[in-house]
């Protein structure tokens, strides 16, 4: 019963939701520990924004149980949000107000006094190096402040517990540089955060653990590295192929029962219990090889890309 | 309302809540006052005036007083129905649209109190314009009686009677188009319905009782009671007729705002 005392602090078993006939998540189950950075990887409409929705009380579960920190979340929302800091995916801005007016406004409806919330205002733009930005109009920052702006809103509270949802989805490189490094620091101060991404990349490169989520279920959990050695081996072949063997590769990686992705100008070729595709006596072909990464694994997995849409 | 700390409730209502959306709204009123003060101030100011003297140039006394005199309730009212509107039903919108009401829900907070926070201040926002108007009112002697501040009363009323309804255009509008309406179709026929700027008594025989049955109505004649510091029961029974509307309205803007907001 006690969630805080076995370390788990996010807990979700049988978790659904229905939206009229169409089942955006199919009863999935999982833990997140204490201080760890929990990942949902997925492509688009995989259920992990409907998923961190049900977990900030902001979408009531259609059946299952949800708890975090011990709270449930179905009878006790407003506690759940007490314990909670949330960046939604849409970043949520308030353009009438400035930056630190934002932090100001959320700090002191959630809780802070109104000189609380202008001290932590404060500290929190510094954190986020935003100091310069405080009285800046909201439609003037760049896509990557405002998007720091909202995890940092989301810090007003000093909560321990952090969810994200696609914390670097539309920002430039430099953008998403500076979010990693951030949710890193805090990630050290022993913030428990649960995040979603389509990013293999930001995935691998933040999460301790990962569900990767395909149709509203989960379809493999575990360590980044144990998920590419499970399901996608050491390496894949790369295999440059012209048009017209296209189809005759394809035809042979099939047959031969490897898992591949046809991303047009690379054929991406699983291997399979360590053997890799033996490609050598067909014509028109080049073949590399890389480490395997995530993709790899929702490709194994799920039998195409991690970008596709549906 | 300020001072409502953290934890304190009433009747399951959580005070910061509405303190929080309240103080936000404060805010972006200070950061864009001079803009502010044509809508308090100026707009009302040049219809009481161009209106009150120009047309009352071209007609006689109204119910015994000079026109200027018998339209400043009803003007005071109606821009109190406009600031109500304009809050809720467009800033509303776009609150909805910005995903500025789903940031404040990340906050302990629910829809109800985040339709109650937006309710409280928009009632603010009308009582302010009814001491602007009313001060200009007064200084051209058009309000020379000392139950004239009970304007404010009607003002308040009508500041939660429309941003009720102003919430539910908000939830309901699938679009700014739509959205529109709310003024064209609604706010604008009921001002001139509301006998504002000329007696229930001088319309035609079947729009009388839609015109007393209309929303805004029974505010402006409660509004020129205070004014003429003539009150009777009548004025009694349009207070109590425009609560009515407050306690059918709120329930269905919080229960569409939740629609909206949590899915």
């Amino acid at each position: 019963m006690n969630d805080k005392s076995d370390g788990i602090v996010i807990r979700a078993s049988n978790l659904t939701k229905r939206f009229g006939g169409v089942v955006a998540v199919d009863g999935i189950s999982f833990e997140v520990s204490r201080g760890e950075t929990y990942g949902l990887l997925g492509p688009n409409g995989a259920g992990k924004t409907t998923t961190m929705r049900m977990i900030s009380g902001l979408s009531p579960l259609t059946a299952g149980k949800l708890t975090v920190a011990g709270i449930d979340v179905t009878s006790q929302a407003r506690e759940v949000r007490n314990v909670l800091g949330v960046v939604t995916q849409e970043d949520g801005l308030d353009t009438d107000l400035d930056a630190k007016s934002n932090l100001i406004v959320y700090g002191y409806t959630a809780g802070l006094s109104r000189a609380e919330a202008e001290k932590r205002a404060d500290a929190v733009l510094m954190f986020f190096d935003l100091t310069d930005k405080a009285r800046e109009e909201i439609d003037y920052l760049s896509g990557g402040m405002k998007r720091r702006l909202a995890i940092a809103r989301a810090f007003m509270t000093s909560p321990r517990v952090i969810v994200l949802d696609e914390p670097t989805t539309g920002l430039d490189p430099q953008g998403r540089n500076r979010v990693w490094q951030e949710l890193e620091t805090m990630k050290q101060g022993g913030v428990t955060i649960l995040m979603s991404t389509h990013y293999m990349d930001e995935a691998a490169a933040l999460c301790d653990r990962l569900a990767i989520m395909h149709h509203g279920r989960i379809l493999a959990e575990g360590t980044p590295d144990e998920l590419v050695n499970r399901h996608a081996g050491s390496e894949v072949a790369q295999v440059r192929v012209s048009n017209g063997a296209r189809q005759d590769v394809v035809d042979w990686i099939g047959n031969a029962g490897f898992d591949y992705r046809d991303a047009g100008a690379v054929i991406t070729v699983t291997s399979r219990n360590g053997a890799r595709p033996d490609l050598s006596g067909l014509a028109g072909v080049r073949v590399s090889y890389r480490p395997s990464n995530l993709e790899d694994v929702f490709l194994t997995m799920a039998g195409r890309g991690l970008t596709d849409d549906e | 309302m300020m001072a409502a700390t953290a934890s304190t409730y009433i009747a399951g209502v959580r005070l910061r809540s509405i303190a929080g959306i309240w103080y936000r709204h404060a805010l972006v009123l200070r950061r864009n006052l001079l803009t502010s003060l044509s809508w308090y101030f100026v707009e009302p100011f040049v219809i009481l005036v161009a209106i009150g003297i120009g047309v009352g140039t071209l007609v006689d006394d109204v119910q015994g007083v000079p026109y200027a005199r018998f339209i400043t309730p009803g003007v005071i009212v109606g821009s109190a129905m406009f600031h109500a509107v304009f809050e809720c039903a467009w800033g509303g919108f776009m609150r909805i649209q910005k995903g500025v009401y789903e940031t404040t829900l990340t906050a302990p907070v629910s829809t109800r109190e985040v339709a109650m926070g937006d309710i409280c201040w928009t009632m603010t926002r009308t009582v302010v314009t009814a001491v602007c108007i009313g001060t200009v009112a007064a200084a051209f002697g058009w309000i020379d009686n000392v139950s004239g501040v009970g304007v404010l009363l009607p003002a308040a009323l009508v500041g939660m009677q429309f941003g009720a309804l102003g919430l539910i255009f908000a939830a309901l509008s699938p679009n700014v188009h739509i959205l529109s309406l709310t003024f064209t179709v609604v706010a604008s026929p009921l001002y001139f319905l509301s006998g504002a700027f000329f007696p229930i008594s001088s319309m035609p025989d079947w729009v009388e009782p839609l015109a007393w049955a209309a929303p805004l109505t029974p505010s402006v004649h409660l509004a020129r009671g205070f004014v003429t510091g003539d009150l009777a029961m009548s004025h009694l029974l349009s207070g109590l007729y425009v609560v009515a509307w407050i306690i059918v309205l709120f329930p269905i803007a919080a229960t569409l705002m939740h629609r909206r907001l949590v899915k």
